[in-house]
Formats: C-alpha cells, sequence, structure tokens
C-alpha cells in the first residue's frame, strides 16, 4: 500500500528537524521555564509553596508547548527556503496543500511529544502531587493539538507573508513573548490587572489551551471553556485557511 | 530561424507552444516559446545567464504557471495534472539543495519522499554514491561538502527514483573535467534507455557532446533550433576568423572593421574577436589591411571550422543588432 504524501513529508520533517537545536528549543527552555520558575516563584507562594505551584505550572507550560511546536514549524518553511529543499519538494510528487499539511501535522506531532515530556518531567519532580485522570489527559491533549494547529498555522502565515528572516525571526521572538506572558501559563487571569492586559489575556488563544488543560488536571473544566474552545477551534481553521491561501498561491523562487 | 511548433503532442515527450511568462507584467522573460522534444532525446537549452533558461525549466516543472500559452508533458496538462507530472520526473535545479543531514541521510530521505522500497533504496543509493564517487563523504553532512561534492550528490540523489523525464539545470556546475564527462556519459546512456532529458547549460562543448538537439535562448526567445549537426551544417557554408589584438584601441580597431565587413558577423571581448564569414580569406585581407592602417599590431590571427559557439554567438549577435 503506497504510503500518503503527506506521511512521507512529515517522516522527513520529524527525521531533519530533530536536531540538538531544534529539541533545546522545544524541550529545553519550557523545561527550564518549569524548573526555575516552578521552585523560583514557588517559594513566595505562602502554603503550598513550589509544589503548589508546579501542580497549577504543569498544564500551562505543557500548553506554551503549542507556540514552540508552532514556532518549529515556522522555521522548517524557513530552513526549506533557506537550503532550496521548498523548491525541490515542490517539484517532486507532492501538492503545496501538502506539503504545508505536513509542516502542520509535524508541528503537532511536536507540540504533543513536548507536552508529553513535560508532563513526564514535572511527575519526575513533584509525584503523586499531579493528579492525571485519563479525562484530563485527553482533555488537556486535546487542547494542546488545537493549539498546536493554531499557532503552527499563525506561524506558516506570517513566513508567507514576510519575506526577510530578520524580520520574520523577530516577529517570531515577540510573538513566543507577548502570547506566553500575557496568557495564564504562569499566572491566573486577574481584574485587578491593568485593562489592557486583561484584554489580551482574553483574546490570547493560549489563554484558552491554558485554561482547558488546566481543568482537565483539575477534573473540572472552568465555566469560560464553554466558549473558549469553540472559539479557538474557529480561529484555527480561520487561521489555518488563509495560511493554506497565502502559501498555495505564493510564487515559489529559487534562493 | 523560426522556432518548430510541435506537430503532434501524442508522440512527443514535451510541446510547448507560444509560452509566456513575465514576472513584472513589464517584461518577458519567456517570450512566445514553442518546441518539441522527443522520447528518449537529450534536449539542450543553451543560453547566457539570465536568458530564460531556469524559468522556461520551472515552468516545464510546474513550479511556476506561465502567464499565456500552451504547454503538455507526457501528454498531460500543467495546470490540470501537476501532481501526475512531477510523479513522472525528476529535477536537478540550479541552486543547491539539502536536507540537514548526511550524504546516506540525503538519499534515504529522498527515496522515502519517491515511495522506494527500503531493499531497491539501500541498493540505489550505495550503486549511486559509487558512481559518483562519494564514498569517503557518505557519512558527513551534505552542507559541509565542497560544491563539485555537493553537485555531485543532488545529481545523483535524483537518480534514486524512477521517471520518463529528466530536467537537469546546469547540473555540471563546478564539476571537475572527469565528473563531468562520466555525468554526460551517464545521461547519454540513460537516454539511450528511453529516459528524455532536458539539460540547461552555458557550456557549449558539454551541449555539443550530450545532446541531440539545441534550442539557442536569449532574452526569453528561441534563437534557433536544430540538431547540433544541423546548426553548423547551417552555418557550414561560413568560416570563423579569430582575431587577437596585441594592443591599441581595440574597441575602435573593431567597430571600424565591422564597418568594413559585407555580411560578417563579429563578436568582440577586449582585445578579441570572433567574425563568422562566408569570404574568410577576404576578412583576414581586410583585416590586415586595416591594421597597418592604423597601426595596431595583432598577436593571433587564425581562420577553422565553425563549433556550437560560433553558432551560439551568431544567433546572439544577430539577435542583439536586431
Amino acid at each position: 500500500m503506497a504510503i500518503p504524501g503527506i506521511v512521507k513529508l512529515m517522516y522527513r520533517n520529524v527525521k531533519v528537524n530533530v536536531d540538538p537545536g531544534t529539541l533545546i528549543i522545544l524541550i529545553g527552555l519550557p523545561a527550564m521555564y518549569l524548573v526555575f520558575f516552578g521552585f523560583g516563584f514557588g517559594t513566595m507562594i505562602p502554603g503550598g509553596g513550589a509544589t503548589a505551584y508546579l501542580t497549577f505550572l504543569t498544564p500551562g507550560i505543557m500548553s506554551f508547548q503549542c507556540v514552540m511546536a508552532g514556532t518549529v514549524g515556522g522555521s522548517m518553511l524557513w530552513a526549506d527556503r533557506r537550503w532550496g529543499m521548498l523548491a525541490q519538494l515542490l517539484v517532486g510528487p507532492f501538492t503545496r496543500l501538502q506539503y504545508l499539511l505536513g509542516i502542520m501535522f509535524t508541528s503537532l506531532i511536536f507540540g504533543l511529544a513536548g507536552a508529553l515530556v513535560m508532563l513526564i518531567g514535572a511527575f519526575a519532580i513533584i509525584g503523586a502531587s499531579l493528579h492525571v485522570t485519563l479525562w484530563g489527559a485527553l482533555t488537556a491533549f486535546g487542547t494542546i493539538a488545537i493549539g498546536s494547529i493554531f499557532f503552527g498555522s499563525l506561524m506558516l502565515l506570517i513566513s508567507g507573508l514576510v519575506k526577510s528572516n530578520n524580520a520574520y525571526n523577530s516577529i517570531q521572538i515577540l510573538i513566543i513573548f507577548v502570547v506566553n506572558f500575557a496568557s495564564t501559563v504562569f499566572y491566573s487571569f486577574s481584574t485587578s490587572l491593568p485593562l489592557p492586559i486583561q484584554a489580551l489575556f482574553q483574546v490570547n488563544p493560549l489563554t484558552y489551551v491554558a485554561n482547558t488543560a488546566r481543568g482537565g488536571f483539575d477534573g473540572a473544566l472552568p465555566a469560560a471553556s464553554s466558549w473558549q474552545i469553540p472559539l479557538l477551534v474557529v480561529e484555527t481553521v480561520v487561521v489555518l485557511a488563509m495560511a493554506t491561501r497565502v502559501y498555495v498561491r505564493s510564487e515559489i523562487s529559487f534562493v | 530561424m523560426n522556432p518548430v511548433v510541435p506537430n503532434s503532442a501524442t508522440q512527443q515527450a514535451i510541446a510547448v507552444e507560444n509560452l509566456r511568462h513575465t514576472y513584472d507584467g513589464k517584461h518577458f522573460a519567456l517570450d512566445n516559446v514553442s518546441f518539441g522534444v522527443e522520447r528518449g532525446e537529450v534536449f539542450g537549452l543553451l543560453g547566457k545567464n539570465g536568458a530564460g533558461k531556469t524559468t522556461l525549466i520551472k515552468a516545464l516543472t510546474t513550479l511556476i504557471r506561465p502567464t499565456s500559452g500552451k504547454m503538455s508533458i507526457l501528454g498531460l496538462d500543467p495546470a490540470q495534472d501537476g501532481q501526475e507530472i512531477r510523479r513522472r520526473i525528476g529535477v536537478v535545479q540550479q541552486g543547491e539543495s539539502f536536507d540537514f543531514a548526511t550524504v546516506e541521510g540525503n538519499f534515504d530521505i529522498y527515496g522515502v519522499l519517491w515511495g522506494v522500497p527500503k531493499k531497491i533504496r539501500q541498493e540505489r543509493r550505495d550503486e549511486l554514491i559509487r558512481l559518483f564517487g562519494l564514498q569517503d563523504v557518505r557519512k558527513k553532512r551534505a552542507f559541509d561538502l565542497s560544491g563539485g561534492q555537493k553537485r555531485r550528490v543532488q545529481v545523483a540523489r535524483e537518480l534514486m527514483h524512477d521517471m520518463d523525464v529528466l530536467f537537469l539545470d546546469e547540473p555540471t556546475t563546478g564539476l571537475d573535467v572527469i565528473m563531468r564527462r562520466e555525468l554526460l556519459d551517464s545521461v547519454r546512456e540513460r537516454a539511450r534507455q528511453g529516459l528524455t532529458v532536458v539539460f540547461t547549460t552555458h557550456n557549449l562543448e558539454e551541449a555539443d557532446y550530450v545532446c541531440d538537439r539545441v534550442a539557442v535562448v536569449d532574452e526569453g526567445r528561441i534563437l534557433a533550433m536544430d540538431t547540433v549537426e544541423n546548426l553548423k551544417r547551417l552555418y557550414g557554408g561560413k568560416k570563423t576568423v579569430e582575431v587577437t589584438l596585441a594592443g591599441g584601441d581595440s574597441q575602435a580597431f573593431f567597430e571600424r572593421l565591422r564597418k568594413k565587413l559585407n555580411g560578417g558577423e563579429l563578436k568582440a571581448e577586449g582585445n578579441s574577436a570572433v567574425i563568422l564569414t562566408d569570404d574568410p580569406k577576404g576578412t583576414l585581407q581586410r583585416i590586415l589591411e586595416l591594421s597597418q592602417e592604423t597601426g595596431v599590431q595583432m598577436d593571433w590571427l587564425n581562420i577553422r571550422k565553425n563549433t556550437l559557439e560560433d553558432v551560439f554567438i551568431s544567433s546572439v549577435t544577430k539577435s542583439e543588432n536586431q
């Protein structure tokens, strides 16, 4: 039986991108957040201390993997452009859409794998304090999967529109910073925050992912998930459609 | 010479009719290009840098959609059957293209992408690595290789999969003489077995060596197209006179010479010029007269038979003068 084109492209993407540089970005950075922030901020929290904060932080850091996987997806496209493989693959037995979806699904795999590594890491640190049920894990990983496609599409959309590598890198760093810290990954939403920051929290898709993943771990989804998850799905479909449109229509040039 | 418009698309691997393409809406990178390539033929596209060869390859390999005109690849329409066409062609592009992997890894990944079964993949990989002299670097990362080695990897990698048409965009760039000859021999051998090859180059010697037919391309147009022998015969009534000046104002000298020549085509570059003429003795005499008149000495003066290079220079010079 012939292997579908997207699967072949995903195999290639994983094979080519599992290198120390990618792993540091994908696993090392979030792991450092988990350890340093977990213990650093944890000591400031009265009562439960580091364990309580790490229990709170783990689903957040798992959700953060969506953003990291998305940036890796965007970087794949840039690397393929830079090293000539984009044009080479597009004269191969694939459609442009297959190439795009190949990157998208690779981002999804990286996002889920990264989240799993964070979960295992958190278990190694705080053990039984982290309550995970099958339903909770499915909820968390399901939401992270949607988030990975959202951020993967977003980064591919940006890399399809931005022509300069430096500009793309700057935008990517800005997105990682803003999306990460203006979300509920590290701390809860509070009405005592300045209004513009509150607004950023509310429109940030990573907040939706982190809230739902955390709800899964807590055994009860927050009320806001009833509108945040459908909205996340709609946003994902829209951004995916935009990325596809921009990319499929683009004129491919040799570099 | 008028380009040949293909008569029957069914007999041809490639049929192109009145193809035009513009990137900016003003200048045409391809301007009314028409030609056909028979199955099993090695077809050469000759032209200077920027002549339009790579744009033509991009259009033929479905990488860009031409502004207007008709194309048929293996009897299929690129606008409708792009993916089916791409399944049946191989393309070695002009620029580098590698995955971040070893030489072996690049071959393996490419084999997987093309759906080559594992056993065949490994056999082909090892055979191609041996054929292209890459044994010593097979475990090295492709990015760390020299220019010539990279080119060999790129050409060899493309041969990992089966195909009906192979597009080679300046494949010999950076190769040494021996490897270049081996590659060209390999292309000819595969063409004998039925592979259709479209080969772009600005090296006329290798086009003469490997191509059954060539098209001279300049400014997006085909200026001349025929078998190499016919093209030489077409210009066969003429001879080539070569002249190199020892010093003096060469530009003024060649300008005056151009005026003195009756119908001869002169292409000057620095102190040297080649003149395609049907009156070589008369041309020689005029050069000597002009040398005496101006006092400009000559280092080299020679009459020789035409080569493909002369055909190329003549076509391009005619086009520029028009």
